[in-house]
Formats: structure tokens, C-alpha cells, sequence
């Protein structure tokens, strides 16, 4: 019987030279198109960026989360390319979750405490539109602090999270911290102007190199608050103010009575009095005045003692001064340049210089008195 | 009927012979008889297989030999590889994809970008901010500036933001952002582009005359503030070491000036800024006077002044006797000198991100009785921030001009106009006499000439005897003389009158000189009240001596001028007369 002829025609010099004269055709074609002119790929690299984009540059906000970029051994990276930001579309309003509107949680970390980072994560605040700023201080603690948390920010920024933040971003601080941290050192009185001011140097250093072109709202959290409601943010915007600060409370161990119980814990949220007005008028301009301290009685109605338990979390009032420990401000009171004065502002300082330096601004400040949240009992 | 011996199965007993039988063997073939070959249930018929399954080695090499060249081809040519498509189809088959792409944690050491002064070996990167309003007109200039600057251009970061813009500054702004990014040498292109859109809703005019009227200063100025800081806090990240502001409608400023302010290692450094204006306004003017050092005047003028007011300077209405920075310049002077100031001018400054970071900003408030660039000085003067101004550097603001300036420039253009018709009328009379007197002058001259050689034949003639000669010589000496006062009282013709340039251009010299010499006058007087206007209320007292001065010596300078030119125009006049006094000379020496 014979063999079938399309058999006998498969030898293996036919496939090489059909292969070979394949490639000949093709490199002709294809290495023609090589010589001609070709646009350049990145011909008007016009770009829209929306805070819960990824920015398609290294060159971003720290805001955004952006995409790595591989390049090929010797290729050269495209140039960035130009960015638009519409800003009259970045709102604040009482519905941010209806809205997609960014939350920019920053916290200045001095010590990290994993209750933190658990309530952090516990936040039902919709995890893509928070970006989570850090400013660490040099030196050893720092060191320490940095490392815990970036072994917790691996576990929760895993890409198999699905419900990772949109970005995060960690600074260390320039200089060192100016006086050791320690709980009694750190609210000595003497202490106090020159340890707020490295904080509020902090503070701007943080806001402002973070803050990008698409946040709508900033969150300042203590990394010593370790219990709040999930529905914080929610909570905080829906009332649509400018400035506006929780109760600020601690819980601890009552030995007399042998169970737990809560008691105010930051007094840096207050409505000014006549009394404090005066002391600052005779002060001369490089001094402050300080709160919750014995030597300088200034009767301010302090918001930490307004707390009623009880009483409606909706409750607010009209501050003169505010607390740093959890405060949730419209990134348009920044945008217009206030910060924390790190020097003397009409004799005070830090978040409370903040509230004054907003007010001049034109912007005011609203406490919760019976929205609660907690620090950390050393 | 047994027809076999040994068989007995016919009839039932099975088995009964030598060889018994299996049972089912018995009953298949007691009931069954099948003649077909075992053979055709083994084989199947040839076409029962498809075409494909006989191939099937030939497809299979088939294609692996064109995969393999595939894979060869992309191996030559990477541009063939479809990168497009693996994610997509990574993303389809596993899930996975853009959330491994994305990178979402940054780290930054904030030590690291300090700001030295030679950043650019230490690749310390700029923001350079440039806030925007109505500037498609200098847009191409600012672009043409940026690529000029010689600071490595990848360093560069630049923010852009466009605000209550009614002319197309956005749509030019993003075609020449575009073309800057897709330079053919990637070295060219910049870093970070950010163009931030946003509206304050200001109804301020942003034309010359009421940008820099007294009333509309202080909320003007609040507002830009904003505008800065919304630039600014958008736009500064971690990897800055410095930021660098520059308006767009500087005209003129070295390609160095990155790294010439840098060198300072400053925290807040600005150049001196002026701006060239015509010559009828003295050529040059100081432009930026935010640039100043405190007084004392000033001071306690700000205690008396309630919170919310913002002294601005360079207004009558707030005399603060400063030290400016635009008034030290001197153009020999050492470009390099230091001046320490506390209030910044915003036209171009240059300043380390780490004072921005700390919180300095541009106060749209009254911070210390000052608002924007001012107030931004003062806050890094508080913040301990060293603030210096560089008195003999000099970069040059565009000149616009304004009402008054263009009213002035048209007047002036109407006087112009006025004296060329007028020049050009006595022109053509010149002309018109001119010619008249050349028909009756030519025979005239022909004679004369003759005259003159007889009279020189006649000279050499007597020439033997040297004493008269030298008396004739006397003679012509002394007529000369006489022969013009009698020129001029005889020729009482209108004619010859105006004809006769020796009486006629120190008239016309003086006259030409004193138009352009009111002119200065005017002009400068309109400058100097334009610098009054500029000015603190505080510089009068020594402006305007210095003007005075400066006043006299460029009416001097331009009378001078004025003559020169006249005597230079006339430039053919003179022969002629020269050609006269000849006749006349040679006509006494005839009649002798």
C-alpha cells in the first residue's frame, strides 16, 4: 500500500525554510513601519485625576495610590504627564460617603500602639477613600514606631485585602524631638511652648506635603486614640462644619471602686472667657497661655466638662480653641492656610493657635460635647 | 439420525462423545452462525477518520513552528509584544491584576530634602508655582523662560493654578504643557505637571489700573493669598527641597537664576525686580517694593491700625519710611551682596520647601497688619526663618502701561505728528525758496567763479611783490568781517533772510530744543508721580530731590540732544553758507 503523499512532504527542511522565509517577510514589514515617521506615544498626556484614581506616576499626591511602572533594562521612563485637577468638583459636604468624597486621616506617631491600628481598621468609613498620612520623629522611638507599623501597614496593604486604604504614606521628621516623651516631662509646663511647637511643626509638615490637590476632608487622629465609633467620620461630616472636635475622654481602672470608668482627658477645647482675654492682653508677644494648669487660671468653659453621657452625641457648640486628639476639618480651612502656628499666635499655640488662625480666616470651630472618643491610659 | 460417531448432540445429550463440549460453546453454535471475518471489526473503513485527525502531527508542527517564530519575533522585536493584552488576560484567568500593580504605601525621610545650596548635584528637586489669571498673553514668554532655565529639568515639578480665568488661559496652558512634556530629548522634559482648575469667584479686575489702586489692594491681595496657598498646599510633596514662585509676566531674568538664588542658601531669597519703561519715563523703574526691611514709623504705624487692616506698600496713604529693596539697586553693584528684609516681593522667590512644610504661608488675613507676600515674610522673619533680598541682582518685570501712560504715549504721538507736519511744511517752503534762489543764483555763481579766477590770476601777477600781498590778504581778512553785517542788513528780501542758516539755527535750535525739553519735564513728572504713587509716601522726602536732580540733568542731556539733532539735520546747510562767504569774500577781494 502507499505511503499518503502529504506524509512523504513533511520533511523538516520544508517547515525550517517556510519558517525562515515567514520571518523574512515579517521583518520587512515589520521593519519598515520601524522607519517611518511615528507619532509620539505620549502626545497630549492630558489627564483627569478623581481622588479615588490611581495616579499612572510616581510623581503623585501621596494621597493617591499610584501604578508601578516596569521598565526594560536601559528604557528610558516617559515623561510625567501633565495632570489637570479640578478642584471646584472636590466638595464637602454632609453625605461624603454619597458624595465619594476622600478622607486624609493624618497622625502624628509617636508611639504605636496595635489597639490603634485596630480601631483604624475597624473604621466603616469606605477604606478607598482614606489615605492615612504618618509623621514619625527620628531617633530610636521612632525607629520602633516605624517598624511596628509598617509590619501592621504589610498585613492590612496585602493586595489580597480588599479592603486596604487607597494609600499611605510615612515621613520621618527632620529633626529630632526636643525634649524626651515621657508622660510627667511632657506636660510640664515649662516644657509645653517648646514641645507643642516641634508638634505643630510636625503637624504642617504633614498637612501640607499630604494634603494633594483631592482630599475633601482631614482627619486628625492622636495615635494614642484607640476607641472610637466606626462610624467616626460619618458621624463627624454629617454635621457640615468647618472644624469640628469629639470629646476627647480616657478610660481607667478606678481602684476605690474597683471597675472601669472614664474621665476627660484633653482640655485644649474650650470657649474663650474675659478672664483669659486678659491675661493675654498683659502677656508679652512671645508668651502663651496654656490650659489645665493650676499656675495660670484662665476660667475658660472647658468642653471636656460639659460631657453628659447621656446626654444627645449631637449635641455642639461654638469653640475658641480646639484639641488635636481626633478633629475633623474641611481641607478647604487649610487650603486657605490655616495651620498650627508653631509660634506664638495670639498667645496660643498648636491646635489651639489653629482654631484662632481658622477663625481669622473666617472659619469656626463646633465641639461635640457628648461624642465621645478615647486615649490610650499610660 | 446419527451422523456423527462421536457427536450425540442431535440429539440432546451433549458431551457424550471423546471430547465433551462446553455448554454456551454448544448453544452459540447450535443457534447462531456468523460467516463475517473477524478482521472488519478490528479495522474501521479508510474515510471513516477525518481529515484533521490524520494530520494531526502535521498541525501540531505546523504550529509550533509558528509559535516559535512568534516567540522568536518578539524576542527580535519587543515592540510586538502584546503588552496590552497580558494584564487583560491575567486579570481574566486569575483575578488578580490591577490591585498587584498598584502600589499604595510611600516612605520618605524628610531629612533628606533640607535643601543645600548645590542642589543640583545633589538632585534636590523644585516646585516651581505659578499662579495663573488671564496670563494667555504672557503665557509663551513664561514658557520660553521655563526652557531656557538651566536647573536640570527633570528636578522640576511645576504647579499651575488657573482661577476665574475668562480668556483661554487653560486651553493655551495645556497645549504648551503638552509640547514642553513631548520634547524629543527626554532630558528636556520636566517632572511632576499639575494643573489645578479652581474658581474663588472674585469679581477684582485684573487690569493694570485697578489692580494697584489703594482701595482694592487689601482684599486683592487676601485673595491672591488664597490662591497661593490652595497652589501651594496642592501641590508641595515629601521630595522638595525648595519651591520656587515666579509670575509669569517677568520678562527678562537670567537662565541661572535657579541656581543663583540657591547658592545664597537662603531660606527665603528674592532678586531685585525693576522694569524697563520708554524713554520719555527714564528708561527703568522699580517695580516689586514688597521687598522692604522694617521701620520703625512702620511699626508703630501697625499698632494703631486696627486688626484687620493691611498696610501695602507703595501708597501715600500709609507712610512707612522702609528701606526698600528696589531703591538700593545699583547696576555696578556686586550681584551677590545680601540684604536682610522682612517683607518679600512675589514676583520671583525662591525658598526651601522645609519653611513652607513647618507652616509659613501667605496670610489671606492681617498677620501683623500685613496680607500675601508681605505677610509670608513676616511669618518666616517669625518663624526664624533667615529672609534676604539680593539688591544688585536684577530680573525685569514687563512693562504694561497704564491709562494715564497710554494717554500720555498718545499725546505724545499727537505732538509728534504736529512737528513733522510742521517740519515737513518749512521743508518743502525751504525747498520752494531754495529753488527760486538756485535759478537766480546758478549764472550768478558762473560769474563769480570767473570772477575768483581772475581775481586769483590777477593775485599770482602780482605776487612777485610779497608786501602787497600781504596787504590784500588784510583787506580780504577785514571785509570778510564787514561784508557779513552787510550781508545781513542789505539782504532785507525775506528771502535771503531765512535763507541765511547763521541766523537761522540758533532760532531753530531753540525752538526744537524746547519741545522735547518740555517733554522730559512732563514725562518725568508723570513718572515721579507714578512713583508717588509706587512709592511709600515715606521715600518723598529723598525721591524727589533725587528726581529734581535727575530731572535737571535729563532736560540738560535731552536740550543737547535736541541741538545735536537740529545741527544734524542742517548738516547740508552749512557748506552753502560756507559756499556764500566765499562769494562775498571773493567779490570784495574783486572790487579791490
Amino acid at each position: 500500500m502507499a505511503v499518503p503523499r502529504s506524509l512523504r512532504r513533511n520533511n523538516p527542511i520544508t517547515y525550517i525554510l517556510a519558517g525562515g522565509l515567514c520571518i523574512f517577510f515579517l521583518y520587512f514589514f515589520f521593519g519598515d513601519s520601524a522607519q517611518l515617521p511615528s507619532l509620539p506615544k505620549y502626545g497630549a498626556p492630558r489627564q483627569l485625576l478623581k481622588s479615588k484614581d490611581a495616579a499612572s506616576n510616581e510623581l503623585s499626591p501621596p494621597s493617591l495610590p499610584f501604578k508601578k511602572t516596569k521598565l526594560q533594562e536601559g528604557e528610558v521612563a516617559p515623561p510625567p504627564p501633565v495632570v489637570h485637577y479640578h478642584m471646584n468638583n472636590v466638595t464637602t459636604t454632609s453625605d461624603p460617603v454619597g458624595n465619594r468624597e476622600s478622607v486624609l486621616i493624618l497622625t502624628p506617631l509617636a508611639r504605636f500602639y496595635e489597639e490603634y491600628w485596630d480601631n483604624l481598621c475597624r473604621i466603616s468609613y469606605p477604606h478607598d477613600l482614606i489615605s492615612l498620612g504618618f509623621i514619625i520623629p527620628k531617633g530610636r522611638d521612632g525607629n520602633l514606631a516605624t517598624l511596628q507599623l509598617q509590619e501592621r501597614i504589610t498585613k492590612t496593604q496585602a493586595p489580597t485585602n480588599k479592603n486596604r486604604f487607597a494609600s499611605i504614606t510615612i515621613l520621618r521628621q527632620d529633626s529630632e524631638p526636643p525634649v524626651a516623651q515621657t508622660e510627667s516631662e511632657r506636660h510640664a509646663l515649662g516644657a509645653q511652648k517648646e514641645r507643642r511647637a516641634a508638634m505643630s511643626r510636625a503637624r504642617n509638615s504633614l498637612l501640607f506635603t499630604i494634603l494633594g490637590p483631592t482630599t475633601s476632608w482631614v482627619l486628625w487622629l492622636d495615635s494614642d486614640i484607640i476607641e472610637t465609633p466606626p462610624s467616626l467620620i460619618q458621624d463627624l461630616a454629617s454635621h457640615d462644619k468647618a472644624i469640628i472636635v469629639p470629646n476627647c475622654f480616657q478610660r481607667y481602672y478606678n481602684k476605690d471602686k474597683e471597675a472601669m470608668e472614664v474621665r476627660p482627658y484633653d482640655f485644649n477645647s474650650w470657649i474663650d472667657s474675659p478672664t483669659a482675654k486678659g491675661l493675654g492682653e498683659k502677656m508679652g508677644p512671645d508668651e502663651i497661655l496654656l490650659e489645665g494648669y493650676a499656675e495660670m487660671a484662665t476660667y475658660r468653659s472647658l468642653m471636656a466638662y460639659m460631657a453628659d453621657t447621656n446626654g444627645d452625641p449631637r449635641r455642639e457648640i461654638d469653640l475658641d480653641g480646639v484639641g488635636g486628639t481626633a478633629l475633623l476639618v474641611k481641607a478647604e480651612v487649610h487650603r486657605d492656610g490655616a495651620m498650627f502656628p508653631p509660634f506664638p499666635f495670639y498667645h496660643l499655640i498648636e491646635t489651639e493657635g489653629f482654631a484662632k488662625m481658622a477663625q481669622r480666616l473666617g472659619w469656626r470651630a463646633t465641639g461635640l460635647p457628648n461624642y465621645f472618643v478615647y486615649h490610650y491610659d499610660e | 439420525m446419527n451422523r456423527h460417531g462421536y457427536g450425540g448432540g442431535a440429539n440432546g445429550q451433549a458431551g457424550n462423545g471423546a471430547y465433551p463440549l462446553s455448554p454456551t460453546f454448544v448453544e452459540s453454535r447450535g443457534r447462531t452462525f456468523n460467516i463475517r471475518p473477524d478482521k472488519y471489526e478490528k479495522y474501521q473503513p479508510r474515510n471513516a477518520r477525518n481529515a484533521f485527525q490524520r494530520r494531526r502531527g502535521l498541525f501540531m508542527r505546523l504550529g509550533g513552528a509558528l509559535a516559535a517564530m512568534l516567540l522568536l519575533l518578539m524576542f527580535f522585536f519587543p515592540s510586538i509584544r502584546p503588552t496590552a493584552i497580558i494584564p487583560a488576560l491575567s486579570l481574566g484567568l486569575f483575578g488578580v491584576g490591577e490591585e498587584w500593580q498598584i502600589e499604595t504605601v510611600r516612605y520618605y525621610d524628610l531629612a533628606n530634602v533640607g535643601g543645600t545650596s548645590r542642589g543640583w548635584e545633589r538632585e534636590e528637586r523644585i516646585l516651581l508655582c505659578a499662579p495663573l489669571r488671564d496670563a494667555a498673553p504672557h503665557l509663551p514668554m513664561f514658557f520660553s523662560h521655563l526652557r531656557n532655565l538651566t536647573y536640570p529639568h527633570n528636578l522640576i515639578d511645576l504647579a499651575f493654578l488657573v482661577g476665574d480665568s475668562k480668556d483661554n488661559t487653560i486651553t493655551l496652558l495645556s497645549d504648551l504643557l503638552a509640547e514642553l512634556q513631548a520634547h524629543e530629548d527626554p532630558k528636556k522634559a520636566f517632572g511632576e505637571i499639575s494643573v489645578i482648575e479652581k474658581d474663588f469667584g472674585q469679581k477684582v479686575n485684573q487690569d493694570v489700573e485697578s489692580r494697584h489702586g489703594f482701595a482694592a489692594q487689601a482684599s486683592r491681595r487676601k485673595s491672591m493669598a488664597q490662591a497661593r496657598n490652595w497652589l501651594l498646599s496642592a501641590a508641595l510633596r515629601p521630595t522638595h527641597s525648595w519651591v520656587y514662585w515666579r509670575d509669569v509676566d517677568v520678562e527678562t531674568a537670567p537662565f541661572t537664576i535657579l541656581e543663583d538664588l540657591m547658592r545664597h542658601n537662603k531660606d527665603v531669597i528674592v532678586p531685585n525686580v525693576w522694569r524697563p519703561l520708554p524713554d520719555w519715563l527714564g528708561g527703568e523703574q522699580p517695580y516689586d517694593l514688597n521687598s522692604w526691611q522694617e521701620s520703625e514709623t512702620a511699626l508703630a504705624l501697625a499698632d494703631t491700625l486696627d486688626e484687620d487692616a493691611v498696610i501695602v506698600e507703595g501708597y501715600a496713604e500709609y507712610a512707612t519710611w522702609r528701606p526698600h529693596l528696589a531703591y538700593l539697586r545699583d547696576p555696578y553693584g556686586d550681584p551677590d551682596m545680601e540684604m536682610e528684609i522682612d517683607g518679600v516681593g512675589g514676583v520671583s522667590i525662591l525658598a526651601k520647601a522645609k519653611v513652607f512644610r513647618s507652616g509659613v504661608h501667605f496670610p489671606a488675613f492681617s498677620f501683623e497688619k500685613h496680607a500675601e507676600t508681605e505677610g509670608f515674610g513676616k511669618m518666616a522673619k517669625r518663624m526664624q526663618f533667615s529672609v534676604v533680598g539680593l539688591p544688585h541682582y536684577t530680573i525685569w518685570h514687563l512693562y504694561e502701561p497704564s491709562v494715564d501712560d497710554i494717554r500720555h504715549m498718545e499725546e505724545m504721538e499727537q505732538e509728534r505728528k504736529a512737528r513733522e507736519q510742521e517740519e515737513n511744511a518749512r521743508q518743502d517752503r525751504m525747498d520752494k525758496i531754495n529753488s527760486q534762489f538756485d535759478t537766480d543764483g546758478a549764472g550768478q555763481w558762473e560769474k563769480d567763479k570767473q570772477a575768483l579766477d581772475e581775481a586769483q590770476k590777477a593775485a599770482t601777477a602780482a605776487a612777485d611783490d610779497e608786501k602787497a600781498a600781504a596787504e590784500a590778504d588784510a583787506i580780504v581778512v577785514a571785509t570778510d568781517e564787514a561784508s557779513e553785517v552787510r550781508h545781513t542788513e542789505s539782504d532785507n528780501d525775506g528771502k535771503a533772510k531765512i535763507i541765511d542758516p547763521l541766523a537761522e539755527v540758533p532760532s531753530l535750535g531753540g525752538g526744537a530744543a524746547q519741545a522735547p525739553a518740555e517733554k522730559p519735564r512732563d514725562s518725568i513728572s508723570g513718572m515721579k508721580s507714578h512713583d508717588e504713587k509706587k512709592d511709600a509716601a515715606g521715600q518723598l522726602v529723598n525721591k524727589p530731590n533725587n528726581a529734581a536732580v535727575e530731572k535737571k540733568e535729563k532736560v540738560a542731556a535731552a536740550q543737547a540732544r535736541a541741538q545735536e539733532r537740529q545741527q544734524n539735520k542742517e548738516a547740508g546747510e552749512p557748506s552753502e553758507t560756507a559756499k556764500r562767504d566765499q562769494r562775498h569774500k571773493v567779490k570784495e577781494a574783486a572790487n579791490l
